[in-house]
């Protein structure tokens, strides 16, 4: 495929260029001290998927740890209960993911061990997180995740996201990566149309969110699971759940035997 | 700049060995659009509430006016992140000023300093187009417009942010009275102002694609700050 | 009362049992060495007033300089080691120059004040801030200014404490002179009979005999802010009280 914007081919490599007698291998001209920070993903996470019903917040996230396009590790689970008012999701590389969560269930452990009966609120881990983030892009250092946060505050669910620059809002309807063009659509019609959803309409929601992106992107994987926070039941981790998957329609579309 | 081949793109990407090198930005354009009127005792300044990147909206209901203090307010559109970070900044900055004088900085005091706290950031910019509203220190209504790294303009009307280059035009004339045959002298209203505001926003709304889904208004005058509403076409 | 300080009078960071810092009370001492700076606060401007100790004929009496400009709407007067006082100038000219960069406007008179006490406690052992002297400076500050409040009059003594006054009198004759201002102020004050009454107050304390070199006077005023007056505009006001 040839791509106008891309420079045009060299006529022949490592010769003499204009200005130079000859280029040594692995030598670079200029400054020595130059550091390259700008990282790229290596194994990643797809979509989350989460929303917020009448007395909770869900969030679900599946377990497929790929490696470029391939399904390199089958069990990595990404979303987790910070403490018993928070749950979080995490897309994007799964290196930095795991670099936050040790940092966060350090700042548990911490306040844990003050045992002075404080206890982290979804909305200041939302803020740190958005510090965090934007310090890190500020170093041309960044995190390369989306993190969604939820939570109950002051009795009211709380549900959040920033992503790798720094960008946080807070939203009732929140999906990243593929998700933001498959899934929300099919959320923000839902709660148009029922704005007080009751935790099983929210869980089966989501249930059906995660079966059509399982559908539709390449990089996602039967097996998930599900945070729910929720103010009168407390947080639990569901799954791994399995995708009910039906494809009798394949057969219908030509090309698929 | 050296002259060598390393770092360049090649030419038929799915024959090439070179690994991808997904290079990372540390701006992202989250759209939006703010316009503000003055008028001699009163300001008027709306902000739409969609936040986007690219062709996605990443929510309908962001508010973008940051209300600084009982007169001044700030409308941000641009990078969000940048926009979290300097409000967050301006808000402590004002409490300092409070603390360390022991009066409330006044929209001109406020106006320069943000001026400043953009410039200090020349060579790494918060990417923002700012117009700062509120009343100077002889009750009268005032717009400051910022660019990224802090040249700042004193007017009596200004659209910024996404659709600014299309409003601007648009308020030239019906506030500004410019390349107007007739020229009828009404007075400017509070009611007047937020009417154009309302109308803009919907014309806006119409031809770009980063401004929409509601428009968040503050109406300043010598009482306080009122809010006001209304609905944009979300598509 | 000598032997009573004279374990705790060496450092600058060690309180007395009595709970003092014999340092600052020496600095505040030092003052008294200094000569005499009155201020007198109107409602239509302040007055600032000092003695020039020409303490020999061959001597520039213009090179003292114990009155001056801060910024436009601030001016000061200074009364002991005259070395330290630049040092406090200095500070008290950047942080108004910083104050109408960031903000546009003018600093305050209090804000200026408060930024010079900052200064002038950041003596002791070094620390990460690094201290500015090894001791407290040995210098009173009368500061006379215009802001949004009107003309106002602050004294600041070497501990940095800051308090306003209608009327002050620092240096030698201060004791003395401050009783005088007592008897003499009141609200109604014009600024030309408090010009009269600070030079007045002067001459009764001031050792050497009054006259157009040996003193400086200075009025802030909101029309014309900073003005420090001309030789004959001295004798003229000297002229009306001998």
């Amino acid at each position: 495929m040839f791509d106008p914007t891309s420079n045009p081919p060299p006529f022949w490599q490592n010769g003499p260029a204009p200005g130079a007698f000859y280029n040594f291998p692995n030598t670079k001209s200029g400054p020595s001290d130059e550091f390259q920070h700008s990282q790229a993903p290596i194994t990643t996470a797809t979509s989350i998927v989460a929303i917020k019903y009448a007395t909770g917040v869900i969030i679900a996230g599946d377990l497929l740890g790929s490696y470029g396009s391939l399904a390199r590790y089958r069990n990595c689970p990404r979303v987790l209960q910070v403490n018993e008012n928070i749950i979080l999701g995490a897309g994007g590389d799964y290196g930095d993911f795991q670099y936050i969560k040790n940092f966060i269930e350090q700042k548990i452990v911490q306040e844990e061990c003050l045992d002075d009966g404080f206890k982290l609120k979804p909305k200041s881990l939302y803020c740190w997180l958005t510090r965090v983030m934007y310090s890190c892009r500020s170093k041309f250092d960044p995190l390369w995740n989306n993190l969604v946060i939820g939570g109950i505050q002051d009795g009211e669910p709380f549900l959040g996201t920033v992503d790798k620059l720094g960008t946080a809002f807070t939203d009732k309807i929140i999906c990243t990566g593929y998700g933001a063009h498959i899934a929300v659509p099919l959320l923000r019609e839902a709660m148009e149309k029922n704005p007080n959803m009751s935790k099983d309409e929210a869980k089966a929601l989501v249930e059906k969110s995660m079966e059509v992106l399982f559908y539709r992107d390449a990089r996602s994987f039967p097996k998930y699971q599900v945070a729910i926070i929720d103010q009168n039941e407390g947080s639990v981790i569901e799954g791994p759940l399995v995708v009910k998957q039906n494809w009798s329609l394949a057969h219908m579309i030509s090309g698929y035997n | 700049m050296s002259l060598s081949m390393e770092g360049i793109r090649p030419h038929y990407p799915d024959y090439s060995n070179a690994p991808m090198q997904r290079h990372f930005s540390p701006y992202a354009d989250n759209g939006g659009s703010v316009v503000a009127i003055a008028g001699d005792d009163f300001v008027v300044i709306g902000a739409d509430t969609r936040l986007s990147a690219g062709f996605s909206i990443y929510t309908r209901d962001q508010n973008k006016l940051f209300p600084l203090s009982k007169t001044t307010v700030l409308g941000c559109a641009g990078c969000w992140c940048d926009t979290l970070t300097l409000t967050r900044i301006l808000t402590s900055r004002m409490q300092m000023y409070q603390q360390e004088h022991n009066k409330t900085m006044s929209t001109v005091a406020c106006a320069q300093m943000l001026s400043t706290m953009l410039y200090y950031k020349r060579f790494f910019p918060y990417y923002i187009s700012n117009v700062l509203v509120g009343l100077d220190n002889e009750g009268k209504g005032c717009v400051y417009s910022y660019d990224p790294i802090g040249h700042c303009e004193k007017a009596t009307y200004k659209a910024g942010g996404s659709a600014g280059a299309l409003l601007q035009p648009l308020l030239d004339n019906q506030i500004g009275l410019k390349n107007m045959e007739i020229i009828g002298d009404s007075k400017l209203t509070i009611e007047k102002a937020t009417n154009i505001i309302k109308d803009v926003f919907i014309s806006a709304a119409e031809r770009d694609i980063y401004t929409g889904d509601s428009v968040i208004i503050n109406i300043i005058t010598k009482e306080g700050i009122k809010d006001d509403k209304f609905e944009l076409r979300k598509d | 009362m000598f032997l009573t300080r004279s374990e705790y009078d060496r450092g600058v960071n060690t309180f007395s049992p009595e709970g003092r810092l014999f340092q600052v009370e020496y600095a505040i001492e030092a003052i008294k060495l200094g000569s005499t700076a009155i201020g007198i606060s109107t409602s239509e401007g302040v007055v600032l007033a000092v003695e020039k100790r020409i303490t020999s004929p061959l001597m520039e009496p213009t090179t003292i300089e114990k009155i001056v400009e801060v910024d436009k709407h601030i001016g000061c007067a200074v009364s002991g080691l005259m070395a330290d006082s630049r040092t406090m100038i200095d500070r008290a000219r950047i942080e108004c120059q910083n104050h109408w960069f960031v903000y546009n406007e003018n600093m305050s008179v209090e804000s200026c004040a408060q930024a010079v006490s900052n200064l002038a406690i950041q003596f002791g052992d070094s620390d990460d801030d690094g201290a500015a002297m090894s001791r407290p400076f040995g210098v009173a500050i009368l500061f006379a200014g215009i802001d949004e409040k009107g003309p106002q009059l602050y004294h600041m003594d070497p501990s940095g404490t800051f308090v306003q006054f209608d009327a002050k009198a620092i240096g030698s004759g201060s004791e003395g002179a401050q009783q005088s201002l007592q008897e003499v102020y009141h609200r109604s004050m014009t600024l030309a009979e408090a010009t009269t009454s600070a030079l007045t107050i002067l001459k009764q304390v001031m050792e050497e005999k009054l006259n157009s070199s040996n003193v400086e006077v200075m009025t802030m005023t909101p029309d014309n802010f900073f003005h420090m007056f001309a030789k004959e505009q001295v004798e003229e006001v000297i002229s009306k009280i001998s």
